[in-house]
């Protein structure tokens, strides 16, 4: 393989395990005396057990186990805030109590998967039934405040001004409009898995996890054991998107079991099942009030958001977005008696931006202002919050660059204006943001005799192409192919900086980044080690040198006029290994600068005029992320956001019965996501602007960006083609038909 | 045909019978019911029990299975056979991730029951390659990035290798709607789109 430096588009360095088939996710493994769990589902959405009947499932064949409150396999509750939040403060099967509709009320663990799953609906529950709270819409007025650490409201008013109110009372235009969407699931095509095994007091569990330090400490808390004695492995992870941050009770069950069993257990969820025992994205209802002078220039954002979690704040985003000198974001929050919530792709941001981009797009038509000059009029080269500079935005080249690419010039104002046959033809626009944000890592770099390198750090490849990522980055700072670079991830015994964010791994766009830093901290001190061993064994051909007289470079240590490869070196010196483990110091100036990841997408829409479907027929997305570290796997995230954001556009969302609880489409055939023929070809497209007043090699994350505004810029194509401006995701047929 | 023994926890042989029945009108319609010669070895009727012979020809090599009959294609692959390269995504035909070959055909192993497939080939992802030689839709999925978590892949080359062979991957167009059966959440559409033809056009 030949030498690759950053920037340069590389296969996967898992790619080959990958189509292969040899790369093993976690139900993957199967050790030998291995038993399957199978859940039994609380059909109430509230009330109490009354009564388990497990007397038939306990004697089908194969049977070794029926667990529920009653015969309960004891589970702690979480102790850090992350898993409170995000997680689920309430372990499955600690009491007769059900919180909402689909809790795990009993597992079944029995030799063999079949007679897990058909002893399981052998299971008989009755219970205490009270109506539950289940209506998102009907809980909107009475929402509450946020009493967490989150969701905090923000308020920047012009000197003068007394309120919002007062802001919008006196522009001379305004627009508010209610942006509302369903709850989102993940839906990863991995299921929630897990084989779990214990040695004594000790677990090994294979389990796909976005941070497996994190994972491992839920773990640990969970079961009651130290966080040392919890090994968690995962270093294929069937997607995440935000659903495997943090632990669910599948896999802390499947721990508990197997220590109860004394063997091993495999917990697969079923898709059904994951819809209600794993979390979900929050519900969203958005009130968008936005006031304007006539040029455009906007005066005052008010947005008060509601959904059902404090983290997840749709009203937020213009934090990020536009100049405007007045802004009141608000957050409120229903409580209803339904699955988890938790953080989902761009939590926030991707609700929030549909709202903002939608009324940006009708605040456009309203000035008859074409919806990009409208954009650049309120152009933000400071951060609207913190009032800094941003250290690298081009936005401003996206809307130009990515406006030329599509065709932007010949789209037509006035809506219903482009017809093909029965199609209806339409183009839309919309800006993504998201704020940067990077972790102060560790990592492990190790000089191997056999003249490779190990270069290890303690998050996960969701499918991002962190693996190769950091391949990439240890090549690139120790000057060798990627090809000698033996990358690892995914294991919770890895190095992890103990303070901090790092700790959760994969979340928030920022693994890239981290990974990068931590490389190029653990990779220097790693070539200082090397050369101290080299001058102070007594085998090694620079015995006795001074160690500033020694050089390393692309590999191989010169100096005196001797020079040796490293793993001619150590294999000379009889050593295995030199490493260096450490955590990156961050350098990016936020005293003086904010950080932003933005782009500019463009979507062509074309509706059927008699069936009212809506199919994306162009996109072009421009993308201004800094550097960009490998074009091949970057592109993949970029127009894979683009994907999950198109059913959040025109397919998906989880029905939630209001009088029962019930999700009534849990599964692939009525939860609807794009399949292939729903996506045309993705243009992507990424300026090359380093920003290396984040970090040194200028690079911030964009796996959640197009998880922004790409839905508005749907909705706007939608409105431009019909004349029907949807504000309600999804937009099926039914709503352009109307 | 050997006489039923008592059952050992309370299950009749009627209540056998009607697990047999249900586990072949599953089956019918996508690989047919379970064949008589394999029923005919359910002896000791236990739910559970491994009672039903089939020897399929798995990726060129004869494998013997006694089996409960409930047992899918797929999981007598991933349980059975460690075959695990084929992914279990939602155990009901709706993901694709689970498509294996039957005698050259492209099905949902989570919808075909094992006991049915006697005497059949089975040709799995791990099945495709040549020793280090990738099949070269392997190749067109590494270098196109038609992957991301990777998880749906061997679905997506299973159905892909096939749509090839059958002639439907003349345009893009069409590569789509035949491959709109494995659902790729980490949205690979693009990549997989380019890999499928590549992989077609190079024969």
């Amino acid at each position: 393989m030949t030498r690759t430096s950053l920037g340069a588009p590389l296969d996967r360095v898992d790619g080959r395990a990958k189509v292969t088939g040899a790369a093993r996710y976690a139900a993957d493994n199967n050790p030998a005396g291995l038993a399957h769990g199978y859940f039994v589902l609380s059909t109430i959405a509230k009330g109490t057990i009354r009564s388990i009947d497990a007397a038939r499932a306990s004697a089908a064949p194969g049977v070794l186990a029926v667990y529920s409150h009653a015969n309960p396999l004891r589970l702690l509750p979480p102790r850090s805030y992350i898993a409170q939040f995000i997680g689920e403060p309430q372990r499955a099967m600690q009491d007769a109590v059900v919180r909402h509709y689909g809790q795990i009320v009993a597992m079944v663990v029995a030799e063999t998967f079949e007679q897990a799953r058909d002893a399981a609906a052998l299971v008989t529950v009755e219970y205490d039934a009270q109506p539950p709270a289940a209506d998102f819409l009907a809980g909107v007025p009475g929402a509450r405040d946020p009493q967490t650490p989150f969701g905090h409201p923000v308020t920047i008013l012009a000197d003068g001004v007394p309120d919002i109110d007062a802001a919008l009372a006196a522009s001379e235009v305004t627009h508010t409009a209610v942006y509302t969407q369903p709850p989102e699931h993940h839906n990863p095509m991995e299921p929630h898995s897990a084989v779990a095994m214990w040695d004594g007091g000790k677990l090994t569990i294979h389990s796909g996890s976005q941070g497996p330090a994190l994972h491992a400490l839920d773990l640990a808390e969970g079961l009651g054991v130290p966080q040392e004695d919890v090994h968690v492995i995962g270093p294929y992870v069937g997607g995440g998107f935000g659903g495997k941050a943090t632990s669910w009770s599948p896999t802390l069950l499947a721990a508990a079991a197997a220590r109860a069993l004394r063997r091993p257990v495999k917990v697969v969820t079923t898709r059904e099942q994951l819809f209600t025992v794993t979390g979900h994205r929050t519900a969203s209802h958005l009130t968008v009030t936005l006031g304007a002078r006539r040029d455009g220039t906007l005066t005052a954002v008010k947005n008060l958001a509601v959904t059902t979690f404090e983290i997840e704040n749709p009203a937020s985003p213009p934090t990020a977005a536009y100049k405007c000198p007045n802004l009141d974001l608000r957050l409120k929050v229903v409580d209803l008696d339904i699955p988890r919530r938790t953080i989902m792709r761009a939590p926030g941001y991707a609700a929030g931006t549909f709202g903002l981009e939608c009324a940006m797009d009708e605040l456009a038509h309203e000035l008859g202002l074409d919806p990009i000059e409208l954009r650049m009029r309120n152009y933000a080269t400071a951060s609207p919050d913190k009032g800094l500079p941003y250290a690298s935005k081009h936005l401003d080249e996206c809307y130009r660059v990515g406006a030329e690419r599509f065709g932007w010039s010949r789209r037509k104002a006035e809506p219903r204006s482009v017809t093909d046959g029965q199609w209806l033809v339409g183009m839309g626009m919309a800006t993504c943001v998201l704020p940067s944000s990077q972790h102060a890592g560790a990592a492990r770099v190790r000089f191997r005799a056999n003249g490779t390198v190990e270069v290890a750090c303690n998050t996960a490849d969701l499918g991002t192409g962190a693996m190769t990522v950091l391949a990439m980055a240890g090549a690139d700072r120790l000057g060798l192919p990627v090809g000698r670079i033996r990358p690892a991830l995914g294991d919770s015994t890895l190095p992890v900086a103990a303070e901090g964010d790092s700790f959760m791994g994969a979340v928030g766009s920022a693994a890239t980044s981290t990974i990068l830093s931590a490389v190029h901290d653990a990779a220097g001190e790693a070539i200082t080690a090397l050369i101290a061993h080299a001058v102070s064994d007594a085998r090694s051909p620079f015995h006795g040198m001074d160690a500033q007289d020694v050089r390393y470079s692309s590999g191989v240590l010169e100096g005196g006029g001797r020079r040796a490869g490293f793993g001619e070196l150590l294999t000379t010196t009889g050593t295995p290994g030199v490493e260096a483990v450490t955590t990156a110091t961050l350098g990016e100036d936020t005293e003086r600068y904010a950080f932003i990841t933005s782009g500019a997408h463009f979507c062509e829409v074309r509706v059927h005029r008699l069936t009212g479907e809506a199919r994306l027929s162009r996109v072009t997305c421009v993308v201004d992320a800094g550097t960009i570290v490998n074009g091949k796997t970057a592109r993949g995230q970029i127009a894979g956001g683009v994907v999950m954001s198109a059913g959040q556009a025109l397919l998906e969302g989880a029905y939630v019965e209001p009088a029962t609880g019930r999700i009534a489409n849990a599964n692939f055939a009525d939860y609807l996501v794009p399949v292939n023929a729903d996506i045309p070809a993705v243009d992507v497209h990424f300026l090359d602007h380093p920003d290396t007043r984040y970090n040194p090699q200028g690079a911030r994350g964009l796996g959640e960006l197009t998880g922004t505004g790409v839905a508005a810029a749907i909705a706007n194509a939608i409105y431009n083609a019909t004349g029907t401006r949807v504000r309600d995701l999804p937009i099926t047929p039914d709503k352009l038909l109307s | 045909m050997e006489q039923a023994s008592e059952p050992e926890r309370g299950v009749s042989r009627r209540g056998f019978l009607a697990t047999s029945a249900a586990a072949a009108a599953l089956a019918a319609g996508t690989a047919g019911a379970p064949s008589p010669a394999a029923a005919a070895t359910a002896g000791p009727a236990r739910a559970g029990a491994s009672v039903v012979r089939v020897t399929l020809r798995v990726n060129g090599r004869e494998r013997t299975l006694s089996l409960d009959p409930r047992v899918t294609l797929l999981d007598a692959l991933r349980e059975r056979l460690d075959l695990t390269g084929t992914k279990k995504g939602c155990d009901r035909g709706q993901c694709g991730a689970c498509t294996v070959h039957v005698e050259g055909r492209r099905v949902l192993s989570c919808l075909t029951l094992a006991a049915g497939l006697d005497g059949k080939a089975v040709t799995t992802v791990e099945g495709l390659a040549r020793g280090d030689e990738l099949h070269p839709v392997q190749r067109a999925f590494l270098e196109c990035d038609g992957l991301q978590c990777g998880f749906c892949t061997p679905g997506q080359i299973m159905s892909a290798v096939a749509l090839i062979r059958e002639g439907h991957a003349g345009s893009e167009e069409e590569i789509r709607e035949f491959m709109s059966g494995n659902i790729c959440r980490c949205g690979a559409y693009p990549g997989i789109v380019a890999a499928v033809k590549a992989a077609g056009e190079r024969g």
